[in-house]
């Protein structure tokens, strides 16, 4: 007897871990949780921006941003023919209310096309107050989570302000905090009620060593009556016939129920937006390990008809500028950018029509704070980014570098 | 029924009686934690996300699976209980406990912790489904019988019993340009960054040539796998009905 109540203690106490089975991926980011070869050759993001940082509860932020899928898509990595462009956030805090992919409201799913280039623009509605860190990321099928950048925000208010009321088509206005939930409670307690009946009709009576005894006697006719026989019957037959009763009632109520939506958004690559009018070629890289230093020498093609300076490489959300070239970042928060990071063999301006060896120098510890220096180590040893260049009216144009990567451990 | 008519039937009295009772509401109780946890446990790593999410519950892979995953607790413990005590509620008695855990993992994981609405993450019931399994082997006395027709009428069940619940979020909706249905909308609004949309296993596979009649073709094909599934179930409940290893402690 002892013995077995400790083997069901013990049982109880799995039983009691098993409870705290929660949801998961609420609280954790996982911004560095993937290779770096996958942060920087699959979705390139850049021009990421909010609206606002602090919000009340029912207010609307909009994250805009774009991104380039990078052509130079590693082997390893399921081609992105299933993605979800998603906001990284412990849990419902926001709600998304729209989505747009290339100007193209998007609800579902959607392909990508390698070396296409895309805009996004995602509003969401503050629900409850708290200071939360937000990134769009895409969920990438079989591949996981590639992060785009992140940031702060807060939201004041009382959480139960908050409204979500959306017209059905039937013209009905719902609530979507509350729809279906008293009903599904009804349903529930109802059937509940039911079982529980049944349980205690039998757990009322004394149970198992009287019974197990009566049954090694073979009296065990006497351990189910007549009434307990008519209330399986009247259980076999009413039971179902008050469930299908209950199903078309149900069907004549929502005579216009449809399945549930399982279609993919088409959304077509905009008109090129890296690799227009400069051309780049690398033709070696060097990454110098204890210097966190990364070297390209690059051929590259100036097709446009303005002299072109180098101002920027991005690559997995960290920013090397060239200090003095491109807009000014006075005010960004980001704290991915290394304001001095870029450095250029020759800081004449790259003229039109004129094709130049390069050689740039992408300086930082942000490479090993962002765990992108264990690319040497990985079974894919490429890099791939985005290198910004402006003319003097503040024209951009953007070129994708791939290349394979040399570790230098002097 | 009167109170005389059980005690005519006992072959305890007395103190004897009193103690035996005792043991009863121990077991019971015990029990209770057991397949809360371990039941609870079992369909949310096998079904989970079926039964965790409104937009999940399909016409095809949602009464396919659920019945599958949730007639086998049933099935062991009714093999222990009916064999050595007839007691006939096993199904009812796991299923209950099912929702017990269920409701408070949707309540407190799901609600408190992370913020879901409660209409988002609604649980199935599979109760008529295990009221009619405990008739049928109760009044039938047979595991083949109830391999059959319980099995059946097991998974048979259980769209229609929870039509009432979630039909209402099969109401479409026009959104984004789109026809969603409320429970998409759902999925669409209330940000989950750990399952993606493409994720849902919904609505796909060789099922989806038969269009409108998929669900109670589905609903067969698990009630056929589930004539299969009981018994098996029911070997292992009644493999681990055994004091062998008690014993041994
Ligand atoms: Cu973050």
């Amino acid at each position: 007897m002892l013995k077995t109540i400790k083997k069901f203690l013990g049982l109880l106490g799995l039983g009691a871990c098993c409870l705290m089975l929660a949801p998961s991926g609420a609280a954790a980011h996982g911004e560095k949780a993937l290779e770096p070869f996958i942060r920087m050759r699959t979705i390139q993001w850049y021009d990421v921006q909010w609206s606002r940082e602090k919000l009340n509860v029912n207010d609307e932020l909009v994250i805009t941003g774009k991104f380039h899928v990078a052509e130079d898509w590693p082997r390893g990595v399921p081609k992105p023919d299933a993605t979800y462009l998603n906001v990284s956030s412990p849990g419902p805090v926001f709600i998304r209310t729209e989505r747009y992919l290339n100007g193209q409201s998007s609800v579902s799913s959607a392909a990508l096309k390698l070396g296409g280039d895309y805009d996004f623009k995602i509003v969401l509605k503050a629900r409850l107050p708290g200071r939360y860190h937000l990134h769009p990321f895409f969920n990438l099928h079989d591949a996981g989570a590639v992060m785009g950048p992140g940031h702060w925000f807060e939201v004041a208010g009382d959480p139960a302000t908050f409204t979500n009321q959306v017209k059905t088509l039937n013209g009905d206005m719902i609530d979507m905090e509350s729809y279906g939930l008293a009903n599904g409670v009804a349903w529930h307690a109802f059937w509940i009620a039911l079982g529980s009946a049944w349980l205690l009709w039998w757990v009322r009576r004394p149970l198992f060593l009287p019974r197990y005894k009566m049954l090694q006697l073979g009296q065990e006719n006497a351990l189910i009556t007549p009434l307990d026989r008519k209330i399986a019957v009247l259980m076999l037959a009413g039971v179902p016939l008050f469930v299908f009763g209950a199903q078309a009632m149900t069907d004549r109520q929502y005579p216009n129920a449809i399945p549930l939506q399982a279609g993919m958004d088409q959304i077509e690559p905009l008109p090129a937006a890296v690799n227009g009018l400069v051309k780049l070629k690398v033709q070696r890289a060097e990454f110098n390990v204890p210097a966190r230093s990364l070297t390209i020498v690059a051929q590259i093609h100036n097709a446009s008809d303005q002299p072109l300076q180098i101002g920027e490489f991005a690559t997995a959300n960290v920013r090397f500028l060239n200090p003095g070239v491109g807009p000014s970042r006075e005010g960004d928060k980001d704290t991915l950018i290394a304001p001095q990071g870029m450095s250029l063999d020759s800081a004449d301006p790259i003229q039109p029509g004129e094709t130049r060896t390069v050689r740039i120098t992408a300086t930082d510890s942000l490479w090993q704070r962002e765990r992108l220096d264990g690319l040497i180590r990985d079974a894919d040893s490429r890099l791939g980014g985005l290198l910004f260049l402006y003319d003097a009216n503040g024209q951009r144009h953007i070129a994708s570098v791939s290349t394979a990567i040399i570790p230098t451990f002097n | 029924m009167t109170s005389t008519d059980l005690e005519i039937a006992q072959p305890y009295t007395g103190e004897k009686a009193r103690l035996s009772r005792a043991y009863d509401y121990l077991i019971l109780v015990l029990a209770l934690f057991l397949f809360i946890g371990a039941f609870h446990l079992h369909v949310a790593l096998t079904v989970g996300d079926w039964d965790f999410w409104v937009d999940w519950k399909d016409r095809q892979w949602w009464p396919l699976v659920t019945p599958l995953m949730m007639i086998t607790f049933p099935a062991a413990v009714q093999a222990v209980l009916w064999t050595h005590f007839r007691l006939p509620l096993g199904a009812t008695l796991c299923i209950a406990c099912l929702l017990i855990g269920t409701w408070i993992a949707r309540f407190f994981a799901y609600h408190l912790w992370n913020y879901f609405p409660i209409n988002e993450v609604l649980p199935a019931t599979m109760l008529p489904s295990a009221l009619v399994l405990d008739a049928i082997l109760m009044l039938s006395d047979s595991v083949t019988v109830t391999s059959i027709f319980g099995g059946m009428a097991f998974a048979l069940l259980f769209y229609p019993s929870n039509w009432p619940i979630f039909a209402m979020f099969h109401v479409p909706v026009e959104y984004g340009g789109a026809q969603l249905t409320v429970a998409d909308l759902f999925g669409f609004e209330y940000i989950r960054a750990g399952t993606p949309e493409y994720l849902r296993l919904i609505e796909r596979g060789t099922l989806r040539t038969y269009g409108q009649v998929a669900t109670p073709l589905s609903a067969f094909c698990s009630g056929l796998l589930c004539t299969l599934m009981y018994p098996a179930w029911w070997f292992i409940g009644k493999a681990f009905a055994t004091t062998r290893f008690v014993q041994k402690i």
